[in-house]
């Protein structure tokens, strides 16, 4: 069969989306796990300030990979199930960048700069996978 | 950020030089010479922060102040955005302290290093100070239940003071005088037993030990009950129980604790005429359990203290401890010599003795008058009491610090007896029984240095007393005489010059081996 757009429903831009996400993150996760020991040696960082902040990034790595599977699955399996649960996940994901932009403890000019090419990335992957649902369920 | 200013000090009044000073009008600008402080910022981490710029327009005529606040930017990408820790950039107020919150701050903030988890510092301190009990180092003052123990003492004159602390293991023996007068000798708190008894050092109680009667012309004595605290009270004229001296004696144990303190006490008795009194105060420290016997040395005798002696007890050798006993806890027991006093009359110097001081060479002696009515054999023996003293020691210790179990380290003392007499008398008094008196005792000490050339030390090798006689010649009725006696010590330097040591010359170690000569031997 020759592939074209109506017969294959899995989105490709998706795809790729998810694909640079992924790198990224690992590029966001290093480095936010950079700057937080750096924070701690320059700056007066008491405990009960830092687990908050490294618990939520332990938790923001979890949520992400079980996003991008999902996500990853669903569309390329074309099923909206899958793809539901990576939109929940990403509501997850969304919660903690925020919380990494502003309720941090010291927020630096770097930790915006990523936190909100964190944020813009999840809110057009969002519009792509409920796209993609919307292709799926049709 | 505008209103904060280092540079002003004083208080409504222009501070030289500090631009940001509010006080300092447009005419005080113009005197400045440059800012002190150009510019107050917030913390420089903040990546945009109000910054307040003060600088001199020098330019203008006259100068005037220029003022901006503007706002600085870190460009570094690590610059602080925001913080949500509100400690984070600036020093927190402490708490104030209420009934509730005293105990977790007394917790954290009581110890000599302040700390956020002050639990984790507890378990570095010691826990043996389970029992803490007062520890004393040296010189420190002896603490009483108000304040410390004083031992008066004359500060600038020879009025007492009585701020003076006693300081823990230093012996001091001072004197001073007290005015006193009899009508109030009843209100002067410094010479009633009572003052120096009632402080008790901190859980100790100060004991009296012994009270000695001082009496008008000087004579002492004993009281047997000491127990009674006697305190001064007018009586025919006289005020007696006054305090003339304390002698504090305070024992301690090894590990700085005071556990007794016993005071002994002079008491005498003023007149009405008395201005002044000189009381004399001392304290001595004893560590528990050992006998204090002061060491003249150590371990070579030092130049100036007093020569120690002692006595061997009967029965020597016995099979343990050998002891020598009255070792000079009072130094009167040691070595002595006579002392030569005001009045010449060898009777009336009534036992006067002065130690023997090593290296210090003396001489001394008093006059004795007889009459043609005086026997031979009471005045010989008076005569020797004279010159030995009553306690004349047999042995002479060797060091400065010899112990008394050691039997080697102690010199015995050599008696010789001369007699000063011409060949002339000596065969004129052989036909006749002659009285031959002592007139004359040298003690010779010989002694030598010992040890390293470096730091030699004194060690006494040779005690030798020679006693030398004289000749009574038989006195005409009515006529008195007077006869010289003289007591000496010298003391001799018998030390053998130090002899170089040289090393052994070097040996030419040369051996031919044993086959050198092969095809010929």
């Amino acid at each position: 069969e020759a592939l074209n757009n109506s017969s294959q429903l899995s989105s490709v831009p998706l795809q790729m989306l998810f694909y640079v996400n992924g790198i990224y993150y690992i590029f966001y996760f290093l480095a936010t796990l950079a700057m937080i020991i750096y924070k701690s040696q320059v700056f007066s960082y008491p405990d009960d300030f830092l687990a908050p902040d490294l618990t939520s990034l332990f938790i923001m790595s979890v949520l992400e990979v079980l996003r991008l599977y999902l996500g990853s699955k669903g569309n390329l399996t074309e099923e909206e199930a899958p793809l539901g649960l990576s939109l929940v996940t990403t509501v997850g994901s969304v919660i903690l960048s925020v919380y990494f932009l502003v309720w941090q403890t010291y927020v630096l000019k770097a930790d915006v700069i990523l936190n909100a090419v964190l944020l813009f990335a999840y809110a057009l992957e969002s519009v792509l996978k409920v796209t993609a649902i919307a292709a799926f369920v049709r | 950020v505008a209103r904060l200013c280092v540079c002003d000090l004083l208080v409504a009044e222009c501070d030289t030089n500090c631009c940001c000073d509010p006080d300092c009008t447009a005419a005080d600008f113009s005197l400045f010479t440059t800012c002190s402080v150009p510019i107050v910022t917030g913390d420089s981490h903040l990546c945009s922060q109000k910054a307040a710029v003060y600088s001199l327009d020098v330019d203008a005529n006259p100068p005037e102040r220029i003022f901006e606040l503007t706002d600085q930017v870190n460009p570094s990408v690590f610059c602080i955005h925001s913080t949500n820790y509100k400690q984070a950039l600036s020093f927190s107020f402490p708490e104030m302290p209420t009934s509730d919150n005293f105990d977790q701050l007394l917790k954290r903030f009581g110890s000599a290093a302040f700390s956020a988890e002050p639990d984790s510092w507890n378990t570095d301190t010691n826990p043996s100070d389970a029992n803490e009990t007062y520890r004393y180092e040296y010189g420190v003052p002896v603490l009483t239940a108000d304040a410390f123990l004083r031992l008066p003492s004359p500060v600038v004159s020879s009025w007492c003071s009585d701020a003076n602390p006693a300081g823990f293991l230093v012996n001091q023996a001072t004197k001073c005088t007290r005015s006193i007068s009899l009508e109030k000798c009843g209100n002067i708190e410094a010479v009633s037993m009572l003052f120096y008894v009632n402080s008790s050092i901190l859980a100790v109680n100060i004991t009296v030990q012994s009270v000695v009667v001082q009496s008008q012309n000087g004579t002492r004595t004993l009281l047997n009950g000491s127990d009674v605290l006697r305190l001064p009270v007018i009586l025919d004229e006289l005020c007696i129980n006054i305090v003339l001296g304390v002698s504090y004696h305070i024992t301690y144990t090894d590990a700085g604790e005071i556990i007794e303190a016993a005071a002994s006490f002079v008491l005498g008795a003023i007149n009405k005429e008395a201005l002044s009194i000189q009381q004399s105060f001392e304290i001595s420290f004893t560590q528990v359990n050992t006998q204090p016997v002061p060491l003249s040395g150590n371990p070579g005798y030092v130049v100036g203290l007093p020569v120690r002696a002692g006595f061997r007890p009967q029965g020597y050798p016995f099979p343990a401890d050998i002891l020598f006993a009255a070792l000079n806890t009072n130094k009167y027991n040691q070595l002595t010599i006579l002392q030569s006093t005001s009045s010449q009359d060898c009777l009336a110097a009534q036992g006067a003795r002065t130690p023997v001081l090593f290296g210090y060479n003396m001489i001394s002696g008093c006059t004795l008058r007889i009459t043609e009515a005086v026997q031979c054999q009471p005045l010989t023996q008076t005569l020797l009491d004279l010159l030995k003293g009553q306690n004349f020691p047999e042995y002479v210790a060797s060091f400065g610090n010899s112990q008394a179990q050691d039997v080697l380290d102690w010199v015995p003392i050599i008696h010789i007896y001369t007699s000063e007499q011409s060949d002339n008398d000596r065969i004129y008094n052989t036909l006749q029984s002659s009285c031959q008196i002592p007139v004359s005792l040298e003690i010779e000490v010989k002694w030598t240095k010992y040890g390293s050339l470096v730091n030699p030390q004194a060690r006494i090798v040779n005690v030798t007393a020679t006693i030398a006689t004289t000749t009574l010649k038989q006195l005409p009725s009515g006529r008195e005489r007077t006869i010289p006696v003289t007591s000496s010590v010298v003391f001799t330097d018998i030390s053998s010059p130090a002899e170089p040591g040289y090393k052994a010359w070097p040996t030419i170690n040369a051996k031919l081996p044993f086959d050198f000569f092969f095809p010929f031997v």
